[in-house]
């Protein structure tokens, strides 16, 4: 018998607890679990960035990663991103700028856009580049991605400027 | 994946009297992004894995020593490595090393320990590591030992650890003015495995090279110090002729293997021009300050 093993964790700001067995993958458990599939597993071997996730702040692979390995963790995703108040500028940005033509890798982008802009609020288009390097766009939307990137940091800039 | 066992010690001790010098199947697991590729490939499945993950602090930690080299426990991520100041400062060849290493979520995960103890022959850190004469402390239920980076490889994916030991830490001496570099050589696309990796490190006095270290990995079964091309350089002026006679002995001597990434004569003609360019590029201003 599989061992199975429950895990409490923090889901979008939500206290949550799952049951669990010792192979499955964040993907896996925010899927399985509580119907959340906006990380969802692709290359399933961390190179095309659609199944990110971020743990304590931090983006990973949520196909790489073991869901028994969130336990006490605080988890995001994109599901959490917007607020009662509307989208977040990150998601109006890709929106604006057309960056995704069938959406697949598009939360993805935008939770990795999120973790550049924190590490590197105004970052260059080479910056944008290599911090983006492990994700993959199939619809090959490249270049807007990197236009609603530096649209996303103007937002941003303006709306930290104005509070 | 196949269902497996998992074991979450508080102590590193703990960890270590988990694995089971009998059983391949129970491993550690680190950051788990090189086991969960392979247990997704059915490469391996584990009976048990035993993680890491939650040992004293201390093996997470990154610090620069008072004479200037690098301490990490074995499960430093590879991002803490990349944005520590001082490291960044005076280690630039590992900073610029590690910000071509796979991806950010990849680096926000792996850890040090299971980048060495991996031991694939195209991985980046490894001839790095070897060009600094690093060495790692190994820790098993008959105690500690010190293993020189060079000595940790034994070949393709082998290291020289028993199956009941683990790396708790590694060392990176202070480097005393040596200046070195890193090339990653890829064939296909940026982000695939190099078909050759070259690191250097050089002592030099007054445009004399005083010492040299050439480290060849990826085209050959592990990384691999070439001697020719180290004795070559020793006394030699620091000059593109120098250069060039390194990389050309290095091209003779190193054993190359031929795979998709290339052919071995033409990673030969890799080496032979890529040790002269990383030896150039430690010597200019890129390579400095390390
Ligand atoms: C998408 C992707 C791209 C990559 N690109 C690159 C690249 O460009 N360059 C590069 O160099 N690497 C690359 N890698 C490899 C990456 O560097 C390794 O997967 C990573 O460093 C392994 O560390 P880990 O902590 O995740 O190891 P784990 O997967 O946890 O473990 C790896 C191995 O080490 C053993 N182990 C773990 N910790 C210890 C320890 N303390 N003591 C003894 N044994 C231990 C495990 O049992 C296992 O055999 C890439 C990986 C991925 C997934
Ligand atoms: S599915 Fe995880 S990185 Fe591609
Ligand atoms: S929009 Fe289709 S994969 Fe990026």
């Amino acid at each position: 018998m599989p061992q199975t093993r429950t895990i409490s964790f923090t889901l979008n700001g939500r206290p949550v607890n799952a049951e669990i067995e010792a192979h499955h993958t964040v993907v896996e458990l925010l899927q399985e679990r509580f119907a959340l599939f906006g990380a969802r597993e692709s290359c399933g071997q961390g190179l095309c960035g659609c199944c990110t996730v971020k743990v304590d702040g931090e983006a990973v692979s949520g196909c790489l990663y073991l869901a028994s390995f969130v336990d006490g963790a605080s988890v995001d995703t994109i599901e959490g991103m917007a607020t009662s108040g509307g989208l977040d500028p990150i998601q109006e940005a890709f929106i604006e700028a057309g960056a995704f033509q069938c959406g697949f890798c598009t939360s993805g982008f935008i939770l990795m856009t999120q973790r550049l802009l924190e590490e590197h609020p105004d970052p260059t288009p080479d910056k944008i580049k290599s911090y983006l390097s492990g994700n993959l766009c199939r619809c090959g939307t490249y270049p807007e991605i990197i236009k609603a990137v530096q649209l996303a940091s103007s937002k941003r800039r303006a709306s930290k400027a104005a509070a | 994946m196949i269902p497996f066992e998992l074991s979450e010690p508080d102590t590193f001790a703990e960890a270590v009297s988990l694995l089971d010098p009998e059983d391949p199947t129970i491993r550690p697991i680190a950051g788990g992004t090189a086991l969960m590729l392979m247990m997704k490939s059915n490469v391996f499945s584990p009976s048990r894995l035993v993680s890491l993950r939650g040992v004293e602090t201390r093996y997470s930690e990154v610090d620069l020593t008072p004479e200037g080299g690098i301490r990490a426990g074995a499960l430093a991520r590879l991002g803490t490595l990349e944005r520590h100041a001082g490291i960044v400062g005076a280690f630039p060849v590992l900073a610029d090393t590690l910000r071509i290493l796979s991806n950010v979520r990849v680096r926000n995960v792996a850890t040090v320990g299971g980048n060495l103890a991996h031991a694939d022959p195209h991985m980046d850190l490894p001839p790095v590591l070897l060009a600094l004469d690093a060495s790692v402390t190994a820790i098993s239920p008959s105690g500690q030992r010190m293993i020189p980076i060079g000595d940790l490889f034994a070949g393709y994916y082998e290291t020289s650890l028993a199956p009941d030991e683990l790396i708790g830490e590694l060392s990176v001496p202070a480097q005393n003015g040596r200046v070195s570099a890193y090339i990653k050589c890829t064939t296909r696309s940026a982000h695939d495995w190099p078909a050759l990796g070259v690191a250097v490190s050089l002592d030099i006095a007054e445009g004399t090279i005083v010492d040299a270290r050439v480290v060849v990995s990826a085209a050959v079964e592990k990384p691999t110090r070439m001697q020719d091309a180290e004795i070559a350089l020793k006394g030699a002026s620091v000059s593109e002729a120098a250069f060039r006679a390194a990389g050309e002995a290095a091209a003779v001597a190193a054993d190359v293997i031929s795979d998709v990434r290339g052919s071995a004569p033409y990673k030969r003609q890799l080496i032979r021009v890529n040790v002269a360019r990383a030896l150039a590029k430690a010597t200019s201003s890129g390579g400095m300050g390390s």
